[in-house]
């Protein structure tokens, strides 16, 4: 069994056309997705997840590395058959309709006509698209064409399941049926790799991140340990008609939405803050690690211009 | 194996009934089959002869014309639409596609040639109270050499675009059916071994003016059939395993 459902070693991708100088559109990647996770990759455009991604499912030919699904190289289709794929926009033959579709997906990738017909109405459901059936894919809209993707992803039951920006032209109902569909493989103990321009997605369901830029590895890792603030603590509190001068020193980034106090201080002074509130006779509703947004610790990630991971 | 390169040969003949292009050529062909008896220099006595001739000619264009359009815009197509990822991360491997591929044509040959030898047979019938079955020969080494071109067509269609196919393809169509005129100086003689010949699927003779095709015959026909189109379908997975998707 292997220790890792997705495993990306030295992955280098370097396109060379004749009479054009060459382009190394991935330098040194490497990945380590956990079983039964959800894994966010994140970059900017260009940053090399796609030709990653492209690598691993033996679509482009590798300039290095290694690429294992399940311990099994995934560049030989063998390798491939436990996996289910959402291309980023997928396209389909417009003239058949979700059942058919759903038919011939299912036939490659290895499900008997009796499974395919007991799966078919199910998964169609699971992504909204259960009163479509048989209606012809040239009438289907953006968004249905990306839920008929996530369905043919899902057939055969993959134990490793790949998104390449599953909300990509969902609406925001679409979007969070996507992000509930993706807790729902996790709790089945299904691995989910997840390529996504949507910052909010993955922080809301990745387990970890590795986040590409420039074809290397920027950061990678628990996305809690990577957007948690070093010595910082997030105060909410209520009550109280101002901050206390002994609390106002040492508060950064003061908010007040809706009556209630948000602010940051020093971890340290946290027993004099709280403390501080009480005898102001204001209530504390929580105090946490100060955690950072997805799109700060990113913007700040993508700025140094070295692209190491920001401090 | 086989359960990944029938659904691909099967979405391809699928496909191929939707296409206006395959009744259009069908309907066109069957309409110049009914035409060749008004043919004015109709001789007396060759009238059978004469209809199976161009019967068979007017068969190998109408196969030609469907096999090219087919083949020579699959590929291309699917890489265009990217539906072939789909296909591809499913664990189908790039020879299965490809052959997938020209299975799917050669089925939709097969069908084409069968339904225009049966509108030939009923309308020499008709005409001159003869059942043609040696029309059935002939149409079998269409579909042969058909499927060769397909399989050359859908080869090269692996690495380039519709239009460089075709023109290769008909390249292809000259060189084969022209080896020994090419090469048939002394000078040249010694290349002849080189040049891939199509003239073996040339039945019109026995065909139309002879006594038939012999059985042995068709059986080296067939040797020819899985040889040029094992190498060209070996060649353009060669080619096709290399390229970026």
């Amino acid at each position: 069994m292997a220790d890792a459902a997705i495993r990306v070693q030295g992955a280098r991708k370097v396109y060379s056309m004749l009479g054009k100088p060459k382009r190394e559109a991935v330098s040194d990647v490497s990945i380590t997705v956990e079983p039964g996770t959800i894994h966010g990759l994140l970059g900017p455009n260009g940053a090399g997840k796609t030709t990653t991604l492209k690598m691993l499912l033996g679509l482009v030919r590798p300039s290095a590395g290694t690429f294992e699904v399940l311990g099994a190289d995934s560049t030989h289709p063998s390798g491939r058959r436990s996996l289910g794929f959402l291309p980023e926009q997928p396209y389909f033959p417009v003239h058949l309709t979700a059942r058919q579709a759903m038919r011939f997906y299912g036939s490659l990738a290895g499900v008997d006509a009796q499974g395919v017909r007991e799966q078919t109405p199910k998964l169609l459901a699971r992504v909204g698209l259960a009163d479509a059936e048989r209606t012809e894919l040239s009438k289907f809209s953006r968004g249905m064409l990306q839920r008929l993707g996530i369905a043919q992803a899902l057939l055969g039951d993959p134990v490793v399941v790949i998104l390449d920006e599953p909300a990509s032209g969902l609406d925001p109902v679409g979007q969070r049926d996507v992000r509930s569909l993706m807790l729902d493989l996790r709790a089945a103990g299904v691995t989910v790799l997840l390529s996504s321009h949507q910052l909010s997605e993955v922080e809301a369901v990745c387990d970890r991140v590795t986040i590409l830029n420039r074809g290397v590895v920027a950061a990678e890792g628990d996305i809690n340990v990577l957007l948690n603030v070093d010595g910082q603590s997030s105060v909410r509190a209520s009550g109280m008609m101002s901050l206390p001068p002994r609390i106002a020193e040492l508060a950064e980034n003061v908010a007040v939405p809706g009556g209630v106090w948000v602010f940051s201080i020093p971890t340290q002074a946290t027993r004099r803050v709280v403390d501080t509130i009480d005898e102001a006779g204001g209530t504390i509703i929580a105090v946490a690690p100060k955690r950072e947004s997805l799109e700060d610790y990113f913007a700040a990630l993508l700025a140094s211009s070295d692209g190491e991971a920001p401090s | 194996m086989i359960k990944r390169i029938w659904p691909i040969a099967a979405a391809v003949m699928t496909d191929s009934l939707r296409r206006k292009v395959v009744y259009v050529v069908l309907v066109f062909a069957a309409l110049l089959v009914l035409a060749i008896p008004s043919l004015p220099d109709y001789g007396l006595g060759v009238e059978g002869a004469v209809f199976r001739e161009v019967a068979l000619a007017l068969s190998y264009v109408t196969g030609l014309v469907i096999a090219l359009s087919l083949a020579a815009n699959r590929v291309p197509s699917e890489l265009e639409k990217r539906t072939v990822y789909n296909v591809l991360s499913k664990g189908v491997s790039r020879w299965e596609y490809l052959v997938g591929t020209w299975l799917g044509v050669l089925g939709v040959m097969a069908g084409t040639i069968i339904a225009f030898t049966v509108i030939e047979m009923v309308v020499g019938y008709l005409t001159y109270g003869e059942l043609m079955w040696r029309l059935w020969e002939g149409a079998f080494a269409t579909w042969l050499e058909m499927g060769v071109i397909s399989a050359f067509a859908v080869a090269v269609s692996s690495v380039t675009g519709p239009v460089v196919v075709v023109t290769a393809t008909l390249a292809a169509l000259f060189v084969g059916h022209s080896r020994s005129t090419l090469l048939g100086g002394e000078g040249a003689l010694a290349l002849q071994p080189f040049v891939p010949s199509l003239d073996a699927f040339n039945v019109v003779n026995p065909v139309a003016h002879g006594s038939g095709v012999p059985g042995i015959y068709m059986v080296s026909m067939l040797v020819v059939f899985f040889g040029l189109v094992g190498v060209c379908l070996s060649l353009g997975v060669l080619a096709f395993g290399r390229r970026d998707l």
